[in-house]
């Protein structure tokens, strides 16, 4: 058995985290019925993104109080980074090949028999479902491993250094907000809401790109951390 | 043969304090070593930089001859047992069988018997332990490890003095049964010296005594008695410690006494007490061998290293 899956294996021990992804989508289906189920449009897509916050999360807790005993029983940092990614991409995968066939499930019965859409974010989560496997595979992955790199900031660098750190990305996104709202080379169209012309599939490959940015930088973050 | 452990000017100074000062430190292999020294005297700091978990400023850590940090070949070949382990919110089983993944040379029985030794069961989340019971697991953990250079750095906090000694008679069965090299950092140092083939007292971050404990073992004496009796057993000798209450002295004397001095001690009435382990560490923490890398008996008790 690699190191990966052993680092993988290991962070799976921490069951409590990930039972309580089955049920995310329920309850938050639920909410989703009973507060915008009567309501006229019936979108209740947004209540999705708990799920995909969670992923967050998930990264996040993998490091804080796994990492000094993974180390303990003889795994390099840089194993413990990649089993534990690895770990979070298995996990991707398969929520979301869950998340197309919920989709597609919510299409076949007419949004569920109320005309609601839960699982049909507009754009981003709207084609067939291989586009919707990949896309939310994609997003999940880069919460997961930006979870991580959080995590491994605050292992090394405490609350100072995690406020830091998120002040950075903060300037990051407002320049990037500002860029895109430019009226001159119109990122975002009401009209047809797509992101700076790309089709979803297009948007996927800048996520994924973002995705590898940030495994990167979580791999170059935790080669000095100590314990 | 390559040193079990070998470390060479090393030092980590975290912001403008070294915690560890040009320490040269070997070890061989098949060996139980005490690494000893006062609260904040760099003994976690060296055994973190020895198992990979910190980096060091300047200076070489070596296990098998290669630098542990990042490179899982060395990493597979060791654990670290730390007082303040830091655990995820797992149960004590999967603690072990996470551990048993990672090692391997890992004996399943042996953790189970520890377990069982120790009161420990494994369907209980380490996060509901006892501070005792966490050294225990963490106890249990290393020696099951069966690594080929097992750190324990103060394993046994919390520990009442039974289980102490079934730490100790475990510890010594399963090594001479599977001879590995263990470097023990503890304060309980009498508790624990009949462990010792070796030990390294550390203090401010630099080795003041490396030596083995069959040289220390009555190399040292507490002369105590009339004064002139005392003064006289220990004109032209190296003496760490001096000190006198009215017509009594009692002074620390370095290096063996000759039969003869013996028999005039008997015959003047003062008393000839050989220094434990642990009061030659404190001694040397004192700094009564100096500060040197590696401190032989012979330099050591050098006269005008002594702080008469």
């Amino acid at each position: 058995m690699s190191t990966w899956v052993k680092m993988a294996r290991y962070n799976l021990q921490r069951r409590e985290n990930y039972l309580v992804l089955p049920w995310i989508l329920p309850f938050c289906f639920a909410i989703a019925v009973v507060t915008v189920g009567r309501q006229p449009g019936r979108n209740g897509a947004a209540y999705l993104a708990s799920y995909f916050i969670y992923f967050f999360t998930l990264g996040l807790q993998a490091v804080g109080r796994s990492l000094p005993f993974a180390l303990t029983l003889g795994a390099s940092r840089r194993s413990f980074y990649s089993g534990t990614a690895l770990l979070g991409a298995v996990l991707a995968m398969l929520s979301g090949l869950m998340l197309a066939a919920l989709q597609s499930t919510e299409r076949a019965t007419g949004g569920w028999g109320m005309s609601m859409r839960f699982f049909r974010v507009p754009y981003l989560l709207d084609g067939p479902w291989y586009d919707t496997w990949l896309t939310s595979a994609v997003v999940l992955f880069t919460l997961f491993v930006y979870g991580i790199w959080y995590g491994i900031v605050h292992s090394r660098w405490g609350l100072l250094g995690t406020l830091t750190f998120i002040a950075a990305q903060t300037l990051v996104i407002v320049a990037g907000v500002l860029l895109a709202s430019f009226e001159h080379w119109r990122f975002w169209s009401i009209g047809s809401p797509t992101f700076a012309g790309l089709t979803t599939v297009g948007l996927t490959g800048v996520i994924a790109a973002l995705a590898g940015l940030l495994v990167v930088g979580g791999q170059a973050t935790i080669r000095r951390a100590t314990v | 043969m390559t040193p079990a452990i070998s470390v060479s000017g090393l030092t980590r100074r975290y912001r403008g304090h070294a915690a560890l000062d040009e320490v040269d430190i070997v070890i061989e292999p098949g060996t139980i070593t005490g690494l000893l020294g006062r609260n904040g005297a760099g003994k976690t700091t060296l055994l973190r930089i020895l198992a990979g978990q910190e980096f060091p400023s300047s200076g070489t850590a070596r296990i098998h001859g290669a630098a542990p940090a990042e490179d899982e070949q060395v990493l597979r070949r060791l654990v670290f047992v730390r007082e303040d382990q830091v655990y995820p919110d797992i149960k004590i089983g999967q603690a072990l069988r996470a551990a048993s993944w990672c090692c391997p040379n890992w004996d399943g029985e042996f953790a189970s018997s520890l377990l069982e030794d120790f009161g420990l069961q494994t369907n209980k989340p380490v996060k509901r332990l006892s501070r005792g019971q966490r050294s225990a697991l963490g106890i249990a953990i290393g020696l099951a490890a069966r690594a080929e250079v097992t750190l324990f750095d103060e394993p046994y906090a919390g520990l009442d003095a039974v289980a102490r000694q079934l730490f100790y008679d475990r510890l010594l069965a399963d090594f001479a049964a599977f001879p590995r090299t263990v470097l023990l950092s503890t304060h309980l140092i009498d508790e624990a010296a009949a462990l010792f083939e070796n030990v390294v007292v550390i203090d401010r971050g630099r080795v003041v005594l490396n030596a083995a404990v069959d040289e220390l073992r009555g190399a040292v004496t507490r002369v105590s008695g009339p004064c002139l009796a005392v003064d006289a057993l220990a004109e032209g000798r190296a003496v760490w410690e001096r000190r006198r209450l009215g017509s009594q002295a009692s002074v620390v004397l370095a290096g063996p006494i000759a039969p003869g001095d013996r028999e005039q001690a008997r015959l003047s009435g003062v008393d000839l007490t050989p220094l434990s382990l642990q009061q030659i560490a404190v001694q040397a923490a004192a700094g009564a061998f100096g500060s040197a890398p590696r401190i032989g008996l012979e330099s050591g008790f050098a006269t005008e290293r002594t702080c008469a």
